[in-house]
C-alpha cells in the first residue's frame, strides 16, 4: 500500500502516537527519530530498520534488536526462519559490536534516504553506548560479589 | 493488476501447515481506502443504537408562580405563590433559576436515528474490510499481531465447529492472537463518569474479530467469552465491528468459507454483486497511488525540466564588510590585496621593529622598578601588622595583671 496513502489515514490518529506538551511523537518501533513525521514514520513504509532496545539476558553484551520491516504484500512469515519473524518484521539481534548492524541499516536505507540512515545509525550508537556502560557496572558488581 | 495477490489457508490444529496454498485475494480487499466514507458513516451508524430519554416535561415547572411584574424592586422573573414557606416568592420556572426547568428540555422525539444511504454503508463496509487486509493499518489502529502468520488470516472451516473455549483460546494461542487478547485483558478500566453507575462498569478492548460463514456454527459459543473477542456472520458484516471508532484496520480472522464469500458479497471488478443488488465495488482516483514513484519513473523524469539551483542573491543575515574580511572580499576582490600589501609595508618598516625593541628594555626596566617598590611596601605593611600586634600583647597582658591584682 503506498506510503502517502496509508499516511493519511494514520497520521490524525494511531496507536504509536503519543501527544505531549504540544509535541507529536511516535512510539513505533520503525521509528528512530521519535517524533512522528511522515519520512520517519517507518511502520507505513516499506523498508524502514528499527532499532530496539530489548529486555535481554542479563549477561549479553548487547540488548539491542535491529527490526526491518518486510514487504507486507500479502506475504507470509517464514515459521522456519532462524531470525524471528512476523508479518511485518523480521529481527536482528544486534550481539557483538554494531559493525553488522550498521551495514544492514546503510544497506537498507542507502544513498537515498540519508537522513533516516543517520538517525538509525545515531540511534544504535546511542543504546550501544548505554550497553557498554550497563555491561560495564555488570562485570564490577560480578568481581565485587566474588569478593 | 495483471497479477493477483494469494493468500493461504492455514490449518486449524497447526498454524504452521497450510491446508490450501493460493487462493485469489477477493476483490474486496482491493478497494480503495477512504477514511472519509468510513468515518462519515460511522458517526451516523453510531447513532443508531441510542435509547430515547428525556427529562420529565414537568420539571421544574410544577409551581403555580406568577411573575410579581414591575415597581416590587425584584427582577420580573416569575415566583413562586403562596406563604408560610422558604419557597414562596422564589424565583422558578427559568433555565436560569434555581429549581427552574432547564432550557429547551430534551424530548423523546429528538431525531435519534440517521439514516445513511445504502451506497455510503456498503462503500464504508467494504473499505474496512480493505484495511483489515492491510498491515500497517492494523498495527495503527493498535493490534498485537507480531506473531500471526498471515494478514489477512484465513482458517480453515474447521473452527467453525469449536464448542470450547478451551479450543477457543487454544486456537487463538497457536495463531500469535492471543496476544491481542491479553492486550484486552490488561487494559481494562472501570469508566470514568457515571455511567459505571448505569451498567457499564468496565471499558474493554476491541481484539480479534472472528468471522465465519456457516449459520450452525458453534463457535459463536466458544469464543463469546474470551475477552475482546467478536464474532459475526460474513452476511452481517458491520462497520461498527470492522472500524470501531471509525478507525480503520481491525484485526479479523477469517473462515475459509467466509473469505471465499466475500467475492459473491462484494461483487468483483468485472462483475457486480450478487448478493447486494446493484452494487459495483468503489473505482480508485489513482490505480498507483505510488506518489514516489510515479514521479521518480523513467516516463515522468524523461519530461521533466532539469532543476533550478536556486541563485543565491545575498546572506540572509548581513555582514559588515568593515568587520567582517570575508565579507569586505565578497564586494571588493582587490581588498584582499590592499591588506596584504598593509601588513608587508608594516613588516618592512624598520622604525617599528626598533620600537618594539626598545619598548622591550623599557618594559623590564619598568617591571624590575615596580618590583622594587612593591617589595619595599610589603616590608612597611609587615612591619606596621608587627607593631599593633605587639601593642596589643602588651595592653592585654597590662589588663589581666590589673584583674589579677584585682
Amino acid at each position: 500500500m503506498s506510503q502517502q496513502v496509508l499516511w493519511e489515514v494514520v497520521k490524525g490518529n494511531n496507536a504509536f502516537l503519543v501527544k505531549r506538551n504540544g509535541l507529536t511523537l511516535s512510539t513505533d518501533p520503525f521509528n528512530n527519530t521519535g517524533v512522528q513525521t511522515y519520512s520517519s514514520t517507518g511502520f507505513i513504509s516499506k523498508n524502514a530498520v528499527g532499532v530496539v532496545p530489548t529486555q535481554g539476558k542479563v549477561n549479553q553484551i548487547n540488548n539491542i534488536n535491529l527490526v526491518a520491516k518486510k514487504s507486507t504484500k500479502f506475504q507470509q512469515a517464514d515459521r522456519k526462519a532462524k531470525n524471528t519473524q512476523s508479518v511485518y518484521a523480521s529481527t536482528l539481534a544486534v550481539k557483538h559490536g554494531v559493525h553488522t548492524a550498521s551495514r544492514v541499516i546503510r544497506k537498507r536505507f542507502g544513498t537515498s534516504r540519508l537522513g533516516l540512515q543517520k538517525a538509525a545509525l545515531r540511534k544504535l550508537v546511542k543504546l550501544n553506548r548505554a550497553n557498554a556502560v550497563r555491561r560495564r557496572n555488570e562485570i564490577a558488581a560480578a568481581k565485587a560479589q566474588k569478593k | 493488476m495483471t497479477s493477483v495477490p494469494l493468500v493461504s489457508v492455514f490449518s486449524a490444529d497447526d498454524s504452521t501447515k497450510v491446508t490450501a496454498k493460493h487462493i485469489p485475494l477477493p476483490a474486496v480487499f482491493q478497494t480503495p481506502i477512504r477514511p472519509d466514507i468510513v468515518s462519515f458513516v460511522h458517526t451516523n451508524i453510531a447513532k443508531n443504537r441510542r435509547q430515547a430519554h428525556a427529562v420529565n416535561p414537568q420539571a421544574g415547572m410544577q409551581h403555580s408562580a406568577e411573575s410579581w411584574g414591575t415597581g416590587r424592586a425584584v427582577a420580573r422573573i416569575p415566583r413562586v405563590s403562596g406563604s408560610g414557606t422558604h419557597r414562596s416568592g422564589q424565583a422558578a420556572f427559568g433555565n436560569q433559576c434555581r429549581k427552574g426547568r432547564m432550557s429547551l428540555p430534551i424530548k423523546v422525539w429528538r431525531r435519534w436515528h440517521r439514516r445513511v444511504n445504502i451506497k455510503q454503508k456498503r462503500h464504508a463496509a467494504a473499505t474496512a474490510v480493505a484495511a483489515t487486509g492491510i498491515v500497517p493499518l492494523v498495527l495503527a489502529r493498535g493490534h498485537r499481531i507480531s506473531q500471526v502468520p498471515q494478514i489477512p488470516l484465513v482458517v480453515e472451516d474447521k473452527i467453525e465447529s469449536y464448542e470450547k473455549t478451551t479450543d477457543a483460546l487454544n486456537f487463538l494461542k497457536r495463531f500469535g492472537a492471543f496476544e491481542d487478547v491479553q492486550k484486552v485483558v490488561s487494559t481494562k478500566v472501570v469508566r470514568a463518569g457515571i455511567s459505571k453507575q448505569r451498567g457499564k462498569k468496565y471499558r474493554v478492548r476491541k481484539g480479534p474479530l472472528v468471522v465465519y460463514f456457516n449459520e450452525n456454527a458453534k463457535l459463536l459459543k466458544a469464543f463469546r467469552n474470551v475477552p475482546g473477542v467478536e464474532v459475526v456472520n460474513v452476511t452481517r458484516l458491520n462497520l461498527l465491528q470492522l472500524a470501531p471508532g471509525g478507525q480503520l484496520g481491525r484485526f479479523v480472522i477469517w473462515t475459509q468459507s467466509a473469505f471465499a464469500h466475500l467475492d459473491k458479497l462484494f461483487g468483483t471488478y468485472r462483475y457486480a454483486s450478487v448478493l447486494k443488488d446493484g452494487y459495483q465495488l468503489l473505482r480508485p482516483l489513482l490505480t498507483n497511488p505510488d506518489l514516489a514513484r510515479i514521479i521518480n519513473s523513467n516516463q515522468v523524469q524523461e519530461k521533466v525540466q532539469p532543476a533550478k539551483t536556486t541563485k543565491v542573491l545575498h546572506e540572509v543575515q548581513k555582514k559588515n564588510p568593515l568587520k567582517n574580511t570575508k565579507a569586505m572580499d565578497r564586494l571588493n576582490p582587490y581588498a584582499k590585496k590592499q591588506r596584504a600589501a598593509a601588513t608587508a609595508a608594516i613588516k618592512a618598516n624598520t622604525k617599528g621593529t626598533k620600537k618594539i625593541k626598545k619598548n622591550k628594555a623599557l618594559k623590564k626596566a619598568s617591571r624590575a622598578a615596580f618590583n622594587k617598590v612593591s617589595a619595599a611596601l610589603n616590608d612597611a605593611t609587615k612591619a606596621a601588622v608587627q607593631e599593633e600586634q605587639d601593642i596589643k600583647v602588651k595592653y592585654f597582658s597590662v589588663q589581666k595583671g590589673a584583674a589579677q591584682a584585682e
